[in-house]
Parts: C-alpha cells; sequence; structure tokens
C-alpha cells in the first residue's frame, strides 16, 4: 500500500523462558491507512503489546521492516527514533502514565515540551483538546485527584497534543468499568476521526474493536483480518 | 525551559504540595555543610589574622641582624630609612636574664629598646596595662603581664636582675651585684608567649647589662601597608654585602604559620565530609526516585525523551540542590557570623565561661575575616558535590530502555 501511514511486514519477535524460546511474533504484517482505526484483538500473552512496541520503536524486532508514512525506521538508533517518535505517533497505555507531579493541563502539553518551548497557541490548544475529552473543570487537577477514566482520557489528549499521523492504543480501557471504557474508546475513535489521526487499538473487548474500520486477530504469531 | 529541566523543577518542587520533603531535606544538607565551612574557616581566618597582626605588632615586619654585635647599627638604620615602604626602624638588643622579685626567682627574655624609635615599630603604648612608656628609664622595666602575675610583682616594686656577664666576670674573680630595677608598667600583647616569659628595658640598661657598649643586636623595621615583607627582606639582603641578614616575620615564624594553614585545610577537609553525607543523602533519594519512577522514565522514553534527556532530568535536581542549598548556607553563615559575639556572649553567660574565654584565648569577642578564596572553594566542593551525587541516578535512568521500563511493577 504505497500511501500507508504505517506499515509493518514480517516482524518476527521472541522471549526466551529459562531454556524454552517463546516465539510471540512469526511474521506479523499490517498496514494502516492515514485516518484509519484498525482494531487488534487476541488472547492475553499472543503479543499484541509487543506488536504495539515494535510499531512504536520501542523495542527492536529480530526480523521484518517497519516504515513510518513510507520511511523505514527499522535499525534506526534510539536517540533518532525518540526524535521522529515525538512527531509521528502518539500512544496510550492501559496505565495511563501520567506523571504525578504535573496537572491534567501539564500533562497533555509535556508531549509539546518535548519538542520544544510551549507558546501560548500551544497552551490553548491543550486546553482545547482536554475540553474536547471532557475535562473542562479538571485541567489543574493532578493525577492523584482525578478518576481512572479521566486519567485515560487525558493521556488521550497528551497523545493527541502533538497532531500525530498515529495513535497506538495499548487496551486503553483495560483498568476501566464497561461504561466508562466505552465513554473512552468513544472519545478517542471520534478525537482521531476529527483530528485524521490512523489508530490502531489493541484491545479484549470485541464491542470497541467492532467500532474500528477494521478488526485483525493476533493468533500464532500473525495477524489476520476477522 | 527544556522539558528535562522543567521535569527536574516539577520533582523537585511538585505542583499543589507545599513541601517537597525530598527537597527540602537535601537543601538542608547542603546548607549546613556550607554553613558550617563558612563559619568555621572565616573563625579560623580571623584567628590567623589575629595572630599575623600581633606577631607584626611584637616584631615588627623585618628583622636585621647579624648573628652576633651590630656596632654600625645607624649606617644600617639610614640605608634602610631610605628605601620606599619604610615607616620606621628601630634598634635592639636582646637575651636572657635571671629575674627575682622577693624569693621568687625566674629566667624572662629581656628586650631593650630605644624607647622612642621603638614606638614606630611596637605600638608600645597599646600594650600597657599600667604605667606610661616614658615611665621607662634606665633604672626600670616593664613585665609582662603573666611574668608580673607570677613573680607577684607590681608597679613600683623593686626585682633584682642577674644577666650573663655577671657569670663572665666571676670567671675573672670579679664579684658583679645583681642590677635593682623598678617596675615601671605592665603590658599585655595577648599572645601568652610574650607575656608570660618577656621583661622590656631601655636599650642603654640592655647594653650596660650585656656589655654591649654602643653595639645592638640588630634593628627591626616596620613597613607601611601594602609591602611584602618577604620581597624587603629579600631587597635587604641583595642590598647587605657583609654579614647582616635580614629576616621576614613570615620567614621566621615559617613553622607556625604552616601549622595554621595546615590546620585550617584539616577542618576544611573534615567540615567537606558534611557536605559528601549530604551528597549521599541526594544520590539515595535521587536512586529511589529512579526506582519508583521507572515507568514514568519509560513513558518519557515513548514519548519521545532522549537518553541524555532523561539524565540531564536527575542531574540537574543534584545541582538545582547544590545551587539552592550553597547560597542558603551562605545566607546562613553570613546571618550567624553578623551575630556571632552576641551568640558567644549569651553561651558564655549561660555556661558561666567568659572569663576562661578571656584568660584562655585572650578575647570574648570571636574573630573574623571573610575570605574570596574560601568562599570560591566552598562553593565550587559543593555545588560540583551535589551535582555529582546526581550523575549516578541520572546514568541508571539513562539506561532504562523505555519498553522494559513501562513493562515494570
Amino acid at each position: 500500500m504505497p500511501d500507508a501511514i504505517l506499515n509493518a511486514a514480517a516482524l518476527r519477535r521472541s522471549y526466551r523462558s529459562g531454556d524454552r524460546v517463546i516465539e510471540v511474533l512469526r511474521g506479523a504484517a499490517l498496514t494502516v491507512a492515514p485516518g484509519e482505526s484498525v482494531g487488534i484483538r487476541g488472547e492475553s500473552g499472543s503479543g499484541k503489546t509487543t506488536l504495539l512496541n515494535l510499531l512504536a520503536g520501542l523495542d527492536a524486532s529480530e526480523g521484518g521492516e517497519i516504515g513510518w508514512a513510507g520511511a523505514r525506521v527499522t535499525g534506526l538508533s534510539r536517540n533518532a527514533l525518540a526524535g521522529l517518535r515525538a512527531r509521528f505517533l502518539g500512544m496510550v497505555f492501559q496505565a495511563y502514565y501520567l506523571i504525578p507531579e504535573l496537572d491534567a493541563l501539564a500533562n497533555v502539553l509535556m508531549a509539546r515540551r518535548m519538542l520544544g518551548l510551549v507558546d501560548t497557541a500551544e497552551r490553548d490548544r491543550a486546553w482545547t483538546l482536554l475540553v474536547r475529552v471532557g475535562l473542562a473543570e479538571r485541567t489543574h487537577h493532578l493525577p492523584s485527584q482525578l478518576s481512572g477514566g479521566e486519567c485515560q482520557r487525558v493521556a488521550i489528549a497528551r497523545a493527541l497534543m502533538n497532531q500525530p499521523r498515529v495513535i497506538l492504543a495499548d487496551e486503553p480501557t483495560g483498568n476501566l468499568d464497561e461504561h466508562t471504557g466505552d465513554a473512552v474508546i468513544d472519545v478517542l475513535l471520534g478525537t482521531c476521526a476529527e483530528h485524521g489521526t490512523a489508530l490502531v487499538l489493541v484491545t479484549h473487548n470485541p464491542q470497541h474493536a467492532a467500532k474500528c474500520d477494521r478488526q485483525l486477530r493476533l493468533h500464532d504469531g500473525v495477524l489476520k483480518e476477522i | 525551559m527544556p522539558w528535562y529541566l522543567y521535569l527536574a523543577l516539577k520533582q523537585l518542587f511538585p505542583s499543589g504540595r507545599r513541601v517537597a520533603f525530598f527537597t527540602l531535606a537535601s537543601i538542608a544538607g547542603v546548607m549546613l555543610g556550607v554553613a558550617v565551612l563558612i563559619i568555621v574557616l572565616s573563625v579560623m581566618n580571623g584567628f590567623g589574622d589575629e595572630i599575623r597582626e600581633k606577631i607584626i605588632e611584637t616584631n615588627g615586619h623585618v628583622r636585621v641582624e647579624n648573628g652576633g654585635i651590630m656596632v654600625d647599627q645607624d649606617a644600617v638604620m639610614a640605608r634602610i630609612r631610605g628605601l620606599p615602604g619604610v615607616a620606621a626602624v628601630a634598634p635592639y638588643a636582646q637575651g636572657l636574664v635571671m629575674l627575682q622579685a622577693g624569693n621568687r626567682p625566674s629566667f624572662p627574655f629581656i628586650r631593650g629598646i630605644d624607647v622612642g624609635r621603638e614606638q614606630g615599630v611596637v605600638p608600645l603604648a597599646k600594650f600597657l596595662l599600667v604605667g606610661r612608656v616614658e615611665d621607662l628609664d634606665d633604672d626600670s622595666v616593664f613585665l609582662g603581664s603573666e611574668l608580673a602575675a607570677s613573680l607577684g610583682a607590681r608597679v613600683g616594686q623593686n626585682v633584682d636582675v642577674y644577666s650573663p656577664l655577671l657569670l663572665e666576670r666571676l670567671k675573672k674573680d670579679e664579684v658583679l651585684l645583681p642590677r635593682q630595677l623598678r617596675v615601671a608598667g605592665i603590658f599585655s600583647t595577648g599572645w601568652n608567649q610574650i607575656d608570660s616569659n618577656t621583661v622590656i628595658c631601655s636599650l642603654r640598661l640592655m647594653q650596660d647589662l650585656y656589655g654591649l657598649g654602643a653595639g645592638v643586636h640588630g634593628v627591626s623595621v616596620r613597613l607601611h601597608p601594602g609591602f611584602d615583607s618577604d620581597e624587603f627582606a629579600a631587597k635587604l639582603n641583595a642590598l647587605f654585602d657583609g654579614s647582616d641578614h635580614a629576616v621576614s616575620w613570615i620567614e621566621s615564624n615559617r613553622d607556625f604559620l604552616f601549622v595554621l594553614q595546615l590546620e585550617k585545610n584539616m577542618l576544611f577537609f573534615l567540615l567537606l565530609f558534611i557536605v559528601l553525607v549530604a551528597a549521599f543523602a541526594i544520590t539515595s533519594s535521587l536512586l529511589i526516585a529512579v526506582v519508583r519512577k521507572t515507568r514514568e522514565i519509560g513513558l518519557l522514553g515513548a514519548l519521545g525523551g532522549k537518553p541524555r534527556q532523561v539524565a540531564a532530568c536527575f542531574c540537574f535536581q543534584g545541582f538545582f540542590i547544590g545551587v539552592v542549598g550553597t547560597a542558603l548556607g551562605i545566607g546562613f553563615a553570613v546571618t550567624a557570623l553578623t551575630f556571632r559575639n552576641e551568640v558567644v556572649h549569651t553561651f558564655a553567660r549561660l555556661t558561666q565561661s567568659e572569663a576562661a574565654l578571656l584568660r584562655f584565648y585572650q578575647f570574648s569577642n570571636l574573630p573574623l575575616s571573610y575570605s574570596v578564596h574560601d568562599f570560591v572553594l566552598i562553593v565550587t566542593s559543593s555545588v560540583v558535590i551535589a551535582t555529582l551525587a546526581g550523575l549516578l541516578p541520572a546514568w541508571r535512568a539513562a539506561r532504562l530502555k523505555p519498553v522494559e521500563a513501562l513493562r515494570s511493577e
């Protein structure tokens, strides 16, 4: 797919557990178009998080290639990848990973600070994003003063702050109750659609995956269309 | 502000909390170390300056001797007086005598001075507790305060003085009676070695006691402020081609001054351990923070943070603690030193030790002298040590791989 925003081919990754070598990914391949949302399901331990880590350049694959907006990123140094990642990717994690010393607004702005100085326009943008995810009244609250669902909304706003081309979300509703989880997924899909951002959503929840443009299942180390 | 400095400040002073205990405790550690270093070294400098001042006040800056009797002292003094930087020149003769007051004997050092000229070199009037300078004639002496106390001698009382000349004459079967001299004054320089063991008399009397004729043992020189004593002594030695030899007060007290400096250096290194202990506290706190924030460090990597930036975040915390702790330490030390005498007097009053202070240290006010060199050394050491304290945690944080850090429990 020449206009793919994210593509991975023949990804391989294994882990050693004692004397055993567990092959988690055995040639997984994925292509995501700009603005497309892809839901990935799979059993626990099937390698969904490993796949996302490889796609984000946080981990190195043992085989295969990854491309961001058509540019090959496999083999780039940790520093080079860090610089590219801040502009190209947004990440949402199951455990939110907000910085406890910063309030909601500062957590969102942290993504922008990675790219340089923050000005008023960016503060306004962070505030707008928080309003969009329903946290207009909570911008100056610390993570410890927010509920799980609110924390995840802050994480979504942070992931969108740098206007990334792709968001990788790793079980973003895993720590939330069903109702809150549904609301968070709606916010995530809605904001990605508004910003034209592609989304790779790893989830156990079939209903959440079904809300994506495409659904894939990771099984035996390869991705298959559902 | 770069994100790593911003985050470092936020970790030191988290939003929504009035007091960051780790930050305050670390800053307090560095502050105390720096304050104690400045207080102790400044007081030590004050002691040192006072001792140096006393040495100069009681001996002059430079002495010229020839190892025996100098007979051309007027010519020597005239040559010295013509040199730039000379404030005063005075001849002297000195030696040992036996002194008896009542039935109490003593073997003090006696110094014969030209009263008129000596005052340009040694501020004798300043040291006199009882009596006046002009009371010193050829039949009287001034006694050091401690010596007078040990002999039980008072002003107006007579003392017997036996000089080595008596022994010389005795060898030739001649008998010389001891000189009976009146105590005309009692002086105190604050320099125990002098006050307990020195008698001052007129130069003519000393020449008579020692059979020097018109000769002297040497001349002492007082320089104007700003002139280097060692350089001046070297210039004199270049000028004198004979047996006359000039020695500066620094040269003649070199061992003592070395011990003073050594004592100060030892104190600096010992007290620096307070800063080192504070630095270890910073290291351990930051290491705990790195372990506690492992997943946050992973997040920073996921957001696009580079390893060296993550390291800078933790290293800056050590640096910041060092700078703030040092600044507060200087402020605390200067304040404490400003009110040092009030503190000492209050403490002395409470412990009823004011008299002991005066007796052993000759003062109850703490001397003080700030040294720019000491300040630079203390500030540099404490900031560098505190920054180094942040290096190990920074290195550990930078080594964490984001994917492993995010996975950690």
